[in-house]
């Protein structure tokens, strides 16, 4: 926290060379000034997108899961503590078992917002919303739909392939589209939750706590769980439920630079953007385009067990 | 003292369909240090938040003359500070960066908080005497201190109100002492603080008012003097305690008495009348307090200790001027009381002229419900000035069926007999 600015800035320079490295970085071998026919196409029509829709799905998971760890108290919260990934997992695998693969990331949005439309309706139904109650309710509703889905899979045939590629995640797809609404999403939905930074750091002393200290509470917290779900609502539609970025990346973050969300916020937009694009890279170049879901757990799973081993601690 | 800073009335709150707070009002004036007492679950810290709007309530709550739904969060964040019990710290946050988040109701959201905010946490810290802590990660620090950086948070939101919820239940004696005098001072500089607290005795040093609360109800509201009374406190916690003014406070200070050996309620309760003297009754009469017995003493001169336990006691008793002949009107109520009483413990003591009539009373109301304690060791000649006539009158009352024991045990296993039979 002693000077934040500084260290922002040098992660914000770290994710744009990573993005550009990224880019000219494939199995076609590096582009930097390759002048081969088909070679501006790979690099501006295939690698570009999936490097920037990675950039941002990563971003928005980091921070969605960074704001659900002070809303709910809990360091082991993730992005998809709602409900969202089995919501989303539920609506692909509706939408690849019945309409032969159309409309995909439509349907997981449709799914993942309301997984969390089901989960804020049962836990606000007594007027009164406890966090441990949305937990939960959350963790109930996720079991549902995941029975749903191994339902659908049992019964898919042919299907069974595409539905586990979905499900452990990935950019095969990436497109100029995924990139717009990816970014559209991130660029506002960051912005709130930066500028709603001290309210998560009051919340995560508690919601009576951030009352006290002159803060709406519960508006606070109908604001960061609403932009939170419209981030990772997107990036379920367009990636699948990648794991891994969401729960770990503010864990590193707030061991780097401390727990004050209004440094956090930002710095784990850049770090979980880093953090999908190098993974996701990896995958192409030297792992046949496997699921990105499990690199990110592949190699983020060592680094972080490294830095608890080298703190002593995680909190 | 100016006027009313916070009012409630027909305050009803609670959790769910629990209804915790059952209409209180009441009135908090500036300047003023008010504790809300009561035994557990009563609601005191339902109340307290209902002040604090954390929990809804219905009924009448205004602060500075506005009802307090109609205050902003940030309105109300630099109108009233709170310090809970305890709070959650799932994160590592920094001692300072807590305190920091006081001055949140100050700033803008799209501002950096100003050098004068980091002043003001500073001072705070140093008030609640955390300033060497102030870099530590809060996941490291000890209940107390944890509990003094709360207290710093509340200090540094610079409010007119500040609600405590048993502000002191982590910390050793030097910090309550710190904590509260601190809290004096606020008070007297013209805050409204209203604490709850268990400790009666710490409340009634520090408060200048007490609420007793009882099932969410108001039951006593006044100085400490006013409300800690031996009889309140039996009747809303169900505990004997015995109160003082202490002689270097002022304050009402009071101590818990052991309750052992409680009869049946439906039980009429053995009258004991303990005769004593020259000190000689006081540690028999605490021992015998509390054990259920209807206990009295008799004719004590008001210099005697034996007098100052009892009226610390409460018990009934023939206070007398000492060094002078015992009265006969005195001589007539111990008659009385000896009459009226089940059991009567002649405790040993110095018998001289004076005194001697009241073992005649005692010959009188009945030697076999009269049990006499001589310490063992001790011989009952060493106990008479009256040149041999208190003897005699020991052996006489010996004669006619009084028991004699050394012990207390033997005391007590002789009040627990069956009526004794008079003889003829």
């Amino acid at each position: 926290m002693s000077r934040p600015l500084p260290l922002l800035i040098g992660l914000a320079a770290a994710a744009v060379l990573t993005i550009v490295l990224c880019t000219f970085t494939g199995p076609a071998g590096f582009g930097f000034v390759s002048s081969a026919p088909g070679a501006a196409d790979i690099v501006g029509g295939i690698r570009l997108p999936r490097v920037l829709a990675a950039f941002f799905v990563g971003a928005s998971l980091a921070v969605a899961g960074a704001a659900m760890q002070a809303l709910f108290r809990n360091p082991m919260a993730d992005p998809y503590i709602l409900g969202t990934s089995s919501g989303g997992a539920l609506g692909a695998s509706l939408a690849i078992v019945f309409l032969g693969g159309f409309f995909v990331p439509i349907f997981a949005w449709i799914g993942a917002v309301l997984a969390i439309l089901i989960v804020w309706s049962i836990a606000a139904r007594r007027g009164v919303v406890s966090v441990e109650t949305l937990l939960l309710t959350g963790i109930a509703v996720s079991f549902f739909f995941s029975a749903v889905v191994s339902f659908l899979i049992a019964i898919a045939g042919q299907n069974v392939h595409q539905i586990i590629f979905w499900l452990m995640g990935g950019f095969w797809n990436a497109s100029a589209t995924d990139v717009m609404v990816s970014a559209g999403l991130l660029v506002p939905a960051g912005i709130l939750l930066f500028i709603m930074g001290r309210d998560l750091n009051a919340l995560s002393l508690g919601e009576e706590t951030a009352a006290h200290l002159g803060i709406d509470a519960a508006k606070a917290r109908w604001t960061v769980l609403g932009g939170s779900t419209l981030l990772v609502a997107g990036a379920v539609s367009i990636a699948g439920s990648i794991g891994f970025v969401g729960l770990v990346t503010p864990h590193i973050v707030r061991m780097l630079f401390g727990p004050d969300n209004r440094v956090a916020i930002p710095a784990c937009i850049l770090a979980g953007g880093i953090l999908l694009v190098v993974s996701d890279t990896l995958a192409r170049t030297f792992f046949s385009d496997l699921p990105v879901g499990i690199i990110t757990a592949f190699i983020g799973a060592p680094f972080f067990i490294w830095l608890i081993y080298q703190r002593g601690t995680v909190v | 003292m100016t006027g009313t800073m916070l009012s409630a009335g027909n305050l009803r709150a609670g959790y769910d369909v629990n209804e915790i707070v059952k209409s209180v009002s009441c009135s908090f004036a500036a300047g003023t240090f008010t504790g809300i007492i009561g035994p557990n679950g009563s609601g005191k810290t339902t109340l307290l938040k209902a002040f604090s709007r954390v929990l809804p309530s219905s009924g009448i709550l205004e602060l500075e003359g506005k009802a307090v739904l109609d205050y902003t969060p940030a309105e109300l964040g630099r109108a009233l500070g709170f310090v809970p019990q305890d709070e959650d710290r799932p994160f590592p946050y920094t001692v300072l960066q807590v305190v920091l988040m006081a001055r949140y109701a100050r700033t803008s959201r799209f501002a950096a908080l100003a050098p004068t905010d980091y002043d003001r946490c500073r001072r705070a810290l140093e008030e609640a005497g955390i300033d060497h802590l102030k870099d530590r990660s809060i996941r490291a620090l000890s209940g107390g201190e944890w509990q003094r950086v709360l207290i710093a948070r509340a200090l540094a939101q610079d409010t007119r109100v500040l609600l405590l919820d048993e502000p002191t239940s982590h910390l050793d004696l030097a910090h309550q002492a710190d904590v509260l005098s601190l809290m004096q001072d606020l008070a007297r500089k013209g805050a409204t603080v209203i604490g709850v607290f268990h400790d009666l005795n710490l409340a009634s040093l520090y408060c200048n008012r007490l609420l007793m609360i009882r099932d969410g109800s108001l039951v006593a509201d006044g100085t400490p003097a006013e409300v800690l009374t031996p009889g309140r406190i039996r009747e809303v916690y169900g505990a004997d305690v015995v109160t003082a003014c202490h002689p270097a406070t002022g304050r009402t200070f009071l101590m818990p008495l052991p309750t052992r050996n409680q009869p049946a309620e439906t039980e009429q309760p053995l009258r004991v009348l303990v005769i004593s003297g020259g000190g000689s009754g006081a540690d028999l009469l605490r021992f015998l307090a509390g054990r259920g017995y209807n206990l009295e003493a008799g004719i004590l001169a008001t210099t005697d200790t034996d007098y100052t336990t009892a009226k610390a006691l409460s018990l009934p008793c023939i206070p007398v001027l000492p060094f002078s002949q015992i009265p006969a009107h005195a001589l007539e109520k111990l008659r009385g009381m000896a009459a009226q009483a089940d059991r009567i413990v002649l405790s040993a003591h110095p018998v001289g002229a004076g005194n001697l009539p009241v073992l005649a009373v005692l010959r009188e109301a009945g030697p076999v419900k009269t049990i006499i304690h001589l310490p063992e060791g001790r011989d009952i000649a060493s106990y008479d000035f009256a040149r041999g006539a208190a003897a005699a009158a020991v052996s006489d009352l010996c004669a006619a069926g009084a028991a004699c024991t050394g012990t207390y045990e033997g005391i007590l296993s002789f009040l627990d007999r069956p009526a004794p039979t008079p003889k003829e």
